[in-house]
């Protein structure tokens, strides 16, 4: 082989059909980089802020695992509150009942999430489209009862195990490696290098021969059948992952709010990540965790400003009517072609108008 | 133990036949727009507020009944135009989210513009009262409740099936393009069709504001039990909502009798149970998955 080959066969785009290009990894490197600098930066300037960062990486995570089975199967599962809340509660146990240690509660809630996702995952997979989102929708409630009325308390027979409508409070912080979690930058920090290597995961599960598989799912599940894949066990595998990640989101979450209580497996909070799912852009990865970012960033600001909700939804309408493809669709195609910006603007305005006039 | 059991056999009943009234408007709405409309819960707590506010200002609950779904009406006419109408014919999933968007600004504008307190719209005084047959005494207002919602149910029905319009409403779901080739409006009939969804969610919401409170919390609730109805009598099956809105109404009146804290439980635990069985629901077709 010749040097110029070599050099040709270098900068044939053979990362084209990956999940994200080699272009797309660096940028979200430097982001990553970017967060982990500005933390000190936020710390001497305003140092509550560092709280805002931790929440807005938590629900970055939590959109990252929906945008797995979401964006990249074709699942719309609109009940991952569920393992979100496993997650948390089961950090709040294992912290208050059994150890703070980061090393054993967060690889177990991991855990209890897998096992919470898969069962909803095996008993869902069956139905399709809007049944499977309603049946997760329903075993994520069942839970959220379960929770809110503490049945493992009535059943066992002890005083208390979810704390019930209350929830758990005055949960520690984690200990690890003997740092001092109360310090928020630390944490920040802990969090952030969660997240970037839960990202660093997805991203190769998503480019292995198992995402591509998630992907013909998606694209057409009759084939990806017929050519001999057992699609069912395919989409529960992908949904335990999903489950795993959605879990870590909320075991980091419940110690550093110090609460755990069944406004975690609330329905309204899988609403709410679908919406932060769709607002950013489903199937990129970056653009749900920048959606997330963005919804718990604006929500912090402009949760003053009474008619947060109504900002939140007329943002949201927006988007599904003028940019279905979220903002990351909506950046992709302003990178690739700045000049047609206007025009294109212009276009899904006329459009939109002829067809409201029928 | 039996006037328990009727008790809460009656009362059964009556939840069912309002829930179904609910579900109706939604279950309509998905058949022949193809729409699942997340504002439907919205659009029913509008109905209450409306109600509620025109109950005290112009003094009559009548009033209220009739006004209050109208506006409602007149507000479902404005989204459906405006933000459901430019995208028919793309992915359903996009109408989920829309109205999903929907419903939580409205929830913002209700609280924004009445606060959060709740409140209620007061029972007119020919309704006030107990009626009793034998032991049992029964709430005059939630016999009227029953009453109204039948009769409207079996209306909404017979419309459906036997009324021009209602072929009309059919025809224009099963092959848009046909109706548009006979010189019919079909964006025109689509539009009345989530309207008439929106006024029966507002007379609900006026129905129901009245004997239960009007809140902000009231119409994230009730979707969900709308849904469950929804999906276990199956997508766009009207027969089954107004069969699943009694299942549930009954289930939800014994379990309380049971544990009243696990009501939700079982509601839960039986649309798994259904949509594990037939993963269409009792009544679905394939096709609405």
């Amino acid at each position: 082989m010749s040097a110029l080959d070599y050099l040709r066969q270098r900068n044939t785009p053979r990362t084209g059909n990956q999940i994200l290009s080699r272009s797309g990894r660096l940028a979200l490197l430097v982001g990553i980089a970017v967060l982990a600098a500005l933390g000190p930066v936020v710390q001497s300037v305003q140092p509550f802020w560092l709280n805002l960062l931790v929440r807005m990486l938590t629900f970055a995570l939590l959109a990252l695992s929906l945008d797995f089975v979401f964006g990249y199967a074709g699942l719309l599962s609109f009940g991952h509150a569920a393992m979100y809340g496993a997650g948390g509660y089961a950090a709040a146990l294992l912290v208050t009942e059994v150890t703070a240690s980061a090393l054993v509660v967060l690889p177990l809630a991991v855990v209890t999430g897998v096992i919470v996702a898969t069962i909803i995952g095996w008993l869902s997979v069956r139905a399709r489209g809007i049944y499977f989102a309603m049946l997760t929708l329903a075993f994520a409630q069942m839970l959220y009862v379960v929770a809110f009325t503490d049945l493992p308390a009535t059943i066992a027979g002890m005083e208390t195990v979810t704390g019930g409508d209350n929830g758990l409070y005055g949960i520690q912080l984690y200990e690890l490696f003997g740092i001092d979690f109360r310090e928020r930058l630390n944490y920040y920090y802990l969090t952030l290098g969660i997240v970037a290597l839960s990202l660093a995961g997805i991203v190769r599960l998503a480019n292995s021969p198992f995402g591509r598989v998630l992907q013909g799912i998606r694209e057409n599940e009759e084939r990806t059948e017929f050519i001999g894949y057992d699609v069912q066990r395919y989409k529960v595998i992908a949904f335990a992952i999903s489950g795993g990640f959605a879990s870590l989101a909320g075991a980091l979450y419940v110690p550093f709010q110090s609460v755990a209580n069944p406004q975690l497996l609330h329905w309204t909070v899988s609403g709410e990540l679908v919406v932060m799912v769709l607002l950013g852009g489903m199937g990129t990865f970056w653009g749900p965790m920048l959606g997330a970012g963005l919804v718990v960033f604006l929500e912090d600001r402009l949760g003053s400003v009474a008619s947060w909700e109504v900002i939140l939804g007329s943002l949201f309408v927006a988007v599904v009517i003028f940019a279905p493809r979220g903002l990351a669709g909506s950046i992709i195609a302003l990178r690739n072609n700045p000049r047609a910006a206007i025009g294109n603007a212009k276009r899904a305005l006329e459009n939109y108008v002829r067809k409201v006039r029928g | 133990m039996v006037e328990t059991f009727l008790r809460a056999t009656l009362l059964g009943v009556q939840l069912g036949m309002t829930l179904a009234l609910i579900a109706a408007g939604l279950t309509l709405i998905f058949g022949m727009l193809d729409v699942i409309n997340f504002a439907h819960g919205a659009l029913y707590m509008l109905g209450a507020y409306f109600g509620a506010v025109i109950a005290v200002n112009l003094g009559s609950f009548w009033l209220a009944l009739v006004l209050a779904p109208l506006l409602v009406g007149l507000i479902g006419a404005a989204i459906e135009v405006l933000s459901l109408r430019p995208l028919y014919g793309r992915n359903p999933l996009y109408h989920i989210l829309l109205t999903f968007g929907f419903a939580i600004m409205i929830q913002g504008a209700i609280v924004q513009i009445w606060g959060g307190q709740a409140r209620r719209i007061a029972q007119p005084d020919l309704l006030t009262g107990t009626l009793s047959i034998g032991s049992l005494n029964y709430p005059i207002y939630r016999l009227f409740v029953l009453v109204v919602s039948t009769v409207l149910i079996a209306a909404v029905w017979l419309a459906i099936d036997r009324s021009n319009l209602g072929i009309l409403m059919r025809a224009s779901a099963h092959d848009t393009e046909m109706v548009d080739a006979l010189g019919i409006n079909v964006s025109k009939v689509f539009t009345s069709v989530f309207v008439f969804g929106a006024v029966l969610a507002g007379l609900a919401g006026v129905l129901l504001g009245a004997s239960r409170s009007v809140n902000p919390g009231m119409g994230m609730g009730i979707i969900i039990e709308a849904f469950v109805i929804v999906v276990i009598g199956g997508l766009g099956s009207f027969r089954g909502a107004v069969y699943a809105g009694l299942l549930i109404g009954l289930v939800t009146a014994y379990g309380a009798l049971i544990a009243p804290t696990l009501t939700d439980l079982f509601l839960f635990g039986l649309m798994a149970v259904v949509l594990m069985i037939k993963p269409n629901g009792l009544f679905g077709t394939t096709e609405a998955a």
